[in-house]
């Protein structure tokens, strides 16, 4: 017995021992850890409270038995007044029920590690509450008590409270059912991070009315809720108690149940997708919300989720306008809605095909073929208006962005697939390599011929009246089109009959080349008459143009014409016929359009009657039949109709208006995209040649102005003139750079900064020095570098980024794993190994009989070959990278850095705030593409690698992020860190030089290398002094690479400031760096001069 | 005992290996005249280009037009003069040996040049297939130059210049080249790297002829020669060569080669469904890469039935 023990009152220890002597044993054993904190005052209070228990029935010897096991637990654990109180928390307890003291006191030693000790009367207080002196209640509170260590870590007092208050409402009507709710609860609640009361709302509600359905549907909830996704089961919750508002909310439990289950069917990572839309739906109706999330599952086995969404978006418009509609859509019993799933189900998006086609249109075209859906060529104002056609520019294919003309996924894979043939096809079989005195194949050349008699009557008085005027006023063409269409007086005209003539010839060749294709095209073609104009309907020059698109989509048919002019019919018929044999060029087309406008200018654009068509067969005539005009009638007829046009303005006529666009076709514009084109060569050569013409904006008005691709556009949209076209155009064409836009955007006027040292307080912050260039010495522990985790994204981006760059990455790992070591290496003509060499062995023995002297290296050994290579990549995020590398496509976007303090972090969170998928580059999208690829390459070989991306605001200030830490093994995680580089603040170098060099210091690899990317020189605010502002940091930034370089660390810097040269020859003296010229070849190059630092 | 043994293969000794036909060359553009003029003046020669072109096609046939002198090309002889054959030189065993060998990254100085054998108690020298190329003044054709070793460079710098002598170390000799010894070395440029390149002092000791895949028309014309295909067939396989090409650079190490797609012709005459025949022959055996097989899988059905 211990000395305390024998202080202890006798008295005490002699009642004790009348009761069982359980308790006396419970009681010793407690002593001896209690006595060693408690003195001896409170040890004789202790035992006696113990005994006052023990006394109080003839069972509560068993209670006192567990306070005396308890207090042994927790006496430690909390400060002796609040021991104190829960001791007397728990006499009171005894006092109304032994049973449930016994029960708190038994819970107490797990509750208490995570209650906070003011908290004891509270709880203790709740048993109090929910015991009402009846054996069941007492079942209840106990119960509670037994339940308490799981509630307490998941609830807070307060919930607890609400809880607590819930229960004791329950069990008025059923204490068994209070008993039920108590266990299911305690699952809800560890499945819940927050917003528990969330669910006890929904209960209290069904409490008052219907409250036997409470605990089924909190066992529902226990039972449903992990089936979701964490972060969506508040908002699963919320809905309910949505539905719970409802005026018809008849059965909640079974509407959890069901609602639920549909959502476990669901991908996890969807839920939050279907959940909101749901939530969409729930202020209009609530039986359409649960219709809705009750056919997700099957939807979603036929459509994925971002057709969910466009089916969902004709949903709601529906239910808008008439409830009972909309619930039927969502329960997919309306027609309309199972019409919609199954066009969206056979339709082809453009995102999911956009690779293959644009990789196929690159394999057909030869050259550099971008592919984007065509609302993007009508963004940028150019000419294009329509959003639905497809069309080329030159280099970039634009396609519809969804396809849903059939209801088979094969049809409209098949349509978009002619359709993108079809546009490549102008570039492979060459529409736009257009040249005006280039030979025709076929016909004899009148072009340059109608030229020169157009110049020739210029000379003549009122000349006008014979030549265009477009020819008079201006003469010079900046393309080879714009010289061919400037021949006509009736550019529209002209440019239909061309575009017709082009088309078909383009068709002609592709259906003889592509033979796979051609069962689809011609399914294509007939399908697309069905949707032309009725071609008797239209006046009579319209007509023949009409028929002309209807003989270039079906050969071999019977067509009406009108009968005065069935002769120019089949003339046109015999023109076209031409272009059946391969070989035909653009050239031949442009003479085509010569001869049928020579023709068709003559028709008036009467309205005709019924009785007035014949039918022609464009199969059967014969060319005998028709004498076709001779060449010198054609010119003839075409200055005549010029001469005609300026005369007189024919009022039966109407206004003759193109036709309608053949949907596969597409819009067709050669000029502009010659004018395009032009516009770029330019920009690439760099006005080496002097005889080129440079091309102003001016020129290209004039053109815009005259040109038939454009008028069209401008009767549509007025708002758009044509110098706003032209202004456009030249943007577009070109991509240079504007280095100017590149200097400094940091404030980098010098701050004084005061203070003193800095402290590192925070977790997982590091102090530096820095250095004073001008006092010759370091500013001590003057920076403090705030290590943190970069935020996750998407890790999708890091596929989609070598998606991009497919062909680099084979190319990269094709190096990279020539880099790799061979581990073992055989290596011969050894002294000494593993065996003898047996070619070693037979040529010594050789040696030694042909009586030369034998060598003793015969012996062979595997070598382990290893590569030790240690590498820090340090990222430049400061705002500065923000910088678009392409030419800005939204012209409004401001990304000029303000100057002001508080006016740059405005425009800061401005710029982070937006969409993280910008239609351009910049320089940090560039640095997020090369650190993809880095990791891809250093993969292979096996390098340690980190990769940090530094910034930062002012010296305590200094953000250092991990994207993968040097000792991290690379996983999913550091995909999703990457996605969200994004540019920040300011360059502050040499601190995160000095931060990644003590990283690299605790590498015990051979080679430790620091790689630095940034994109201009260092600055930050107080990064200076007085007078020098922009030495300072320089200096500072040389310190700490030339500090790397004391340790044994190989630095280099590579930067994409093209001013780089003059700081960095100061900031680099003896380490390497480089300066990139053009900032595109960042990722390439990167990898490039990692491979020469480590071999 | 008298069964008589038959020989079920026909074997030769490397230098007396003639072929007996003419192979099938297309030239593409002045490669053959290259070639001859360079042979007269001694110039070795390195062929550069991606695999399946015909290099090894052409020195073929560069040999055995070589070797039947008929009248001998002259310097500043017309085209005409080396394309006419005097059939009765045919069997005059003026014809020129051919000795081609592949090289590895095991092949060393002594696979070229020779080396001493173990026989019973004596040891015999046996020459290696340059030494007897050296010999018998034959072409010895190098494929894959850059995967041999770098001592074989030691043999290749003094045959390659004036000298034109080949050291045997170990005898303790040189060999001066016959009369017609002319080396070829070819060496594919897609495989360059940092590490495995020619080096300069060798590089410049040859003429350089650079092969790339025919064009279209020429192509189209190979391929039904060597598969035996009609003609618009054989157009087709050679727009898809032209199309898969240009994928290159865009995920695709390496283009379709002729000789692919001559295999596919192959596979159609012997009635293989063409896109199944493209399929196996062109599109899986180029790639890997699942985009890839997709895009070209649907050029394949664009250009055939």
């Amino acid at each position: 017995m211990t000395q305390k023990h024998k202080e202890i009152d006798n008295t005490i220890l002699s009642e004790l021992l009348k009761h069982p002597t359980k308790l006396i044993e419970e009681f010793e054993s407690a002593l001896e850890i209690i006595s060693t904190t408690k003195d001896l005052n409170e040890l004789n209070v202790w035992a006696n409270l113990g005994l006052s228990l023990a006394n109080q029935t003839s069972r509560s010897w068993e209670t006192a038995a567990s306070y005396f096991y308890s207090s042994s637990q927790i006496a430690n654990l909390i400060p002796h007044t609040y021991f104190v109180k829960w001791s007397h928390c728990g006499a009171n307890l005894c006092k109304k029920s032994p049973q449930l003291a016994t029960s708190y006191f038994q819970a107490s030693p797990n509750v208490m590690t995570k209650l906070r000790s003011r908290h004891i009367e509270t709880w203790a207080n709740f048993g109090h509450t929910l015991y009402k002196e009846t054996w069941k209640s007492g079942r209840l509170a106990s119960k509670f008590f037994n339940s308490s260590p799981e509630l307490v870590s998941s609830l807070s007092m307060m919930e607890m409270e609400t809880f607590v208050n819930f229960l004791d409402a329950i069990s008025l009507k059923s204490i068994d059912t209070a008993i039920d709710c108590l266990d299911h609860c305690k699952k809800v609640f560890t499945s819940l991070d927050k917003n528990k009361t969330a669910i006890l709302s929904i209960s209290s509600i069904l409490l008052e009315t219907n409250w036997k359905e409470v605990p089924s549907f909190l066992k529902i909830s226990s039972e449903m809720l992990p089936e979701i996704h964490a972060l969506q089961r508040p908002r699963f919750l919320d809905i309910i108690s949505c539905f719970q508002e409802s005026e018809n909310s008849s059965n909640i439990p079974s509407t959890t149940l069901q609602l639920s289950k549909s959502l476990s069917l669901i991908d996890q990572s969807i839920q939050g997708q279907i959940i909101g839309l749901a939530e969409q739906l729930l202020t209009i109706s609530t039986e359409a919300t649960s219709e809705f999330v009750l056919t997700a599952p099957n939807n979603l086995q036929r459509i994925d989720i971002g057709q969910i969404e466009r089916w969902h978006k004709e949903g709601l418009n529906i239910l808008l306008k008439n409830i009972d509609a909309g619930v039927s859509f969502f329960r997919v019993e309306s027609s309309h809605s199972q019409q919609v799933i199954e066009s969206l189900s056979s339709s082809v998006e453009f995102e999911k095909v956009k690779h293959l086609i644009e990789m196929y249109c690159q394999a057909l075209a030869g050259s550099e073929i971008q592919i984007a859906p065509s609302e993007d060529l009508v963004d940028k104002n150019i000419g294009w208006i329509s959003n639905e056609s497809p069309s080329t520019e030159g280099s970039i294919v634009y396609l519809p962005s969804l396809i849903d003309r059939y209801s088979h996924k094969i049809d409209n894979f098949a349509w978009l697939k002619v359709v993108s043939t079809h546009q490549v096809g102008h570039l492979e079989f060459g529409s736009f390599g257009f040249k005006f005195e280039r030979p025709s194949t076929i016909f004899s050349d009148l072009r340059c011929e109608l030229e020169n008699r157009y110049s020739e009557s210029s000379m003549l008085k009122n000349s006008e009246k014979y030549v265009p005027a477009t020819l008079i006023s201006n003469p010079h063409s900046v393309t080879d089109m714009q010289r061919f269409f400037r021949l006509f007086d009736d550019k529209q005209l002209a440019l239909d009959i061309f575009s017709v003539v082009e088309d078909y010839r383009i068709d002609s060749i592709i259906k003889k080349n592509y033979l796979g294709l051609k069962q689809s095209y011609n399914t294509i073609q007939t399908d697309s008459i069905s949707t032309r104009p009725k071609i008797k309907s239209l006046p009579a020059r319209e007509a023949l143009v009409e028929f002309l698109v209807l003989l270039s989509l079906k050969q071999n048919t019977v067509i009406p014409v009108p009968s005065k002019y069935s002769k120019v019919a089949k003339n046109m018929s015999l023109i076209l016929r031409n272009f059946r044999t391969i070989g035909a060029l653009v050239e031949d087309s442009a003479e085509a359009t010569l001869r049928i406008y020579s023709m068709l200018s003559q028709v008036p654009n009467e309205d005709l009657s019924d009785d007035e068509w014949q039918d022609l067969d464009s199969n059967s005539e014969s060319q005998e039949d028709i004498d076709q005009p001779k060449d010198e009638d054609v010119l003839r007829d075409i200055i005549k109709s010029q001469a005609k046009k300026q005369e007189e303005n024919n009022a039966d006529e109407n206004q003759y208006e193109s036709v309608q666009n053949v949907d596969y076709r597409g819009d067709f514009k050669p000029e502009l995209v010659q004018l395009l084109s032009a516009l770029r060569n330019e920009n690439e050569s760099e006005k080496n040649d002097q005889n080129q013409v440079e091309i102003t904006q001016e020129m290209i008005e004039e053109l815009l102005k005259e040109s038939a691709d454009v008028n069209n556009v401008e009767n549509s949209r007025s708002t758009s003139s044509s110098s706003q076209f032209a202004s456009n155009i030249l943007k577009e064409a070109s991509s240079r750079l504007d280095t100017d836009q590149l200097s400094g955007k940091v404030d980098n006027l010098h701050v004084e900064e005061k203070g003193g040292a800095l402290d590192p307080s925070e977790h997982q912050s590091f102090v530096y020095d820095e250095w004073d260039f001008r006092a010759g010495d370091y500013k001590p522990r003057w920076c403090i570098i705030k290590h943190k985790n970069m935020e996750e994204g998407n890790p999708e981006y890091y596929s989609a980024t070598l998606h991009d760059y497919r062909a680099l990455v084979g190319q990269i790992r094709r190096q990279f794993e020539l880099m790799a070591p061979e581990t073992l290496r055989k290596v011969r003509k050894l002294v000494d190994g593993e065996d003898i060499d047996i070619d070693d062995a037979i040529e010594a023995m050789i040696d030694i009989k042909t009586g030369s002297g034998p060598s003793e290296k015969l012996y062979w050994r595997r070598n382990k070959v290893q590569r030790d290579v240690a590498v820090i990549f340090l990222l430049d995020t400061s705002a500065s990278t923000a910088e678009a590398i392409e030419e800005t496509r939204n012209p409004d976007d401001k990304w000029e850095a303000p100057n002001d303090q508080t006016e740059y972090m405005a425009w800061l969170r401005a710029r982070r705030g937006e969409g993280t998928r910008r239609s351009y580059k910049r320089i940090i999208d560039l640095e997020k593409e090369a650190v993809v690829l880095l990791i891809n390459a250093l993969e292979t070989i096996g390098d340690v690698y980190g990769i940090y991306a530094f910034s930062g605001y002012g010296r305590e200030n200094v953000e250092f992020y991990t994207i993968k830490d040097i000792e991290e093994a690379f996983s999913d995680t550091v995909k999703r860190r990457i996605d969200r580089v994004a540019p920040m603040h300011a360059t502050r170098m040499g601190p995160a030089i000095r931060h990644a060099t003590t990283k690299l210091e605790s590498q015990d690899a051979r080679t430790k290398i620091l790689f630095l990317i940034s994109d201009g020189r260092p600055q930050d605010r107080g990064y200076s002094r007085e007078g020098v502002e922009k030495e300072y940091a320089v200096h500072d930034t040389k310190k700490a690479l030339d500090e790397a370089r004391d340790k044994d660390i190989t630095a280099f810097c590579l930067t994409v400031d093209k001013n780089g040269h003059d700081y960095l020859k100061t900031m680099c003296e003896d380490i390497g760096y480089e300066v990139l010229d053009d900032i595109n070849t960042l990722p390439r190059r990167m990898l490039y001069l990692y491979r020469r630092l480590t071999t | 005992m008298n069964t008589t043994t038959q020989t079920l293969y026909q074997s030769y000794i490397v230098e007396e290996y003639f072929l007996s036909e003419e192979p099938f060359y297309l030239p593409i553009g002045d490669e053959v005249e290259l070639f001859q003029a360079a042979y007269e003046q001694k110039i070795p020669i390195l062929f550069k280009g991606p695999t399946g072109v015909g290099k090894t096609r052409f020195v073929e046939y560069m040999s055995y037009k070589l070797g039947k002198p008929l009248t001998k090309v002259k310097k500043h002889s017309s085209q005409k003069s080396s394309l006419s054959r005097n059939k009765s030189s045919k069997n005059s065993g003026q014809n020129l040996p051919l000795v081609t060998i592949a090289c590895h990254e095991d092949l060393t100085a002594s696979d070229l040049v020779g080396r001493y054998l173990l026989q019973g108690d004596s040891t015999e020298w046996i020459d290696g297939p340059l030494t007897r190329a050296v010999k018998s003044g034959g072409i010895c054709y190098l494929d894959e130059i850059v995967e041999a070793r770098k001592d074989t460079t030691v043999l290749i710098h003094p045959l390659t210049d004036h000298r034109r002598i080949l050291p045997i170390e170990k005898r303790g000799e040189l060999i001066e080249a016959a009369e017609g010894f002319l080396l070829v070395m070819s060496y594919n440029p897609g495989y360059q790297t940092a590490l495995k390149d020619l080096k300069h002092s060798t590089r410049q000791r040859f003429i350089a002829i650079e092969f790339d895949p025919p064009p279209r028309d020429i192509e189209s014309d190979i391929i039904r020669h060597e598969s035996g295909v009609n003609k618009q067939t054989a157009d087709q396989l050679a727009r898809l060569g032209e199309k898969v090409r240009n994928l290159k650079e865009h995920g695709l190490s390496e283009g379709a080669s002729t000789r692919l797609l001559i295999y596919a012709g192959k596979l159609m005459t012997q009635g293989i469904s063409p896109r199944r025949a493209c399929q196996v022959a062109v599109n899986w055996a180029i790639t890997d890469d699942f985009s890839i097989h997709r895009t070209v899988e649907e050029v394949i059905s664009s250009i055939f039935e």
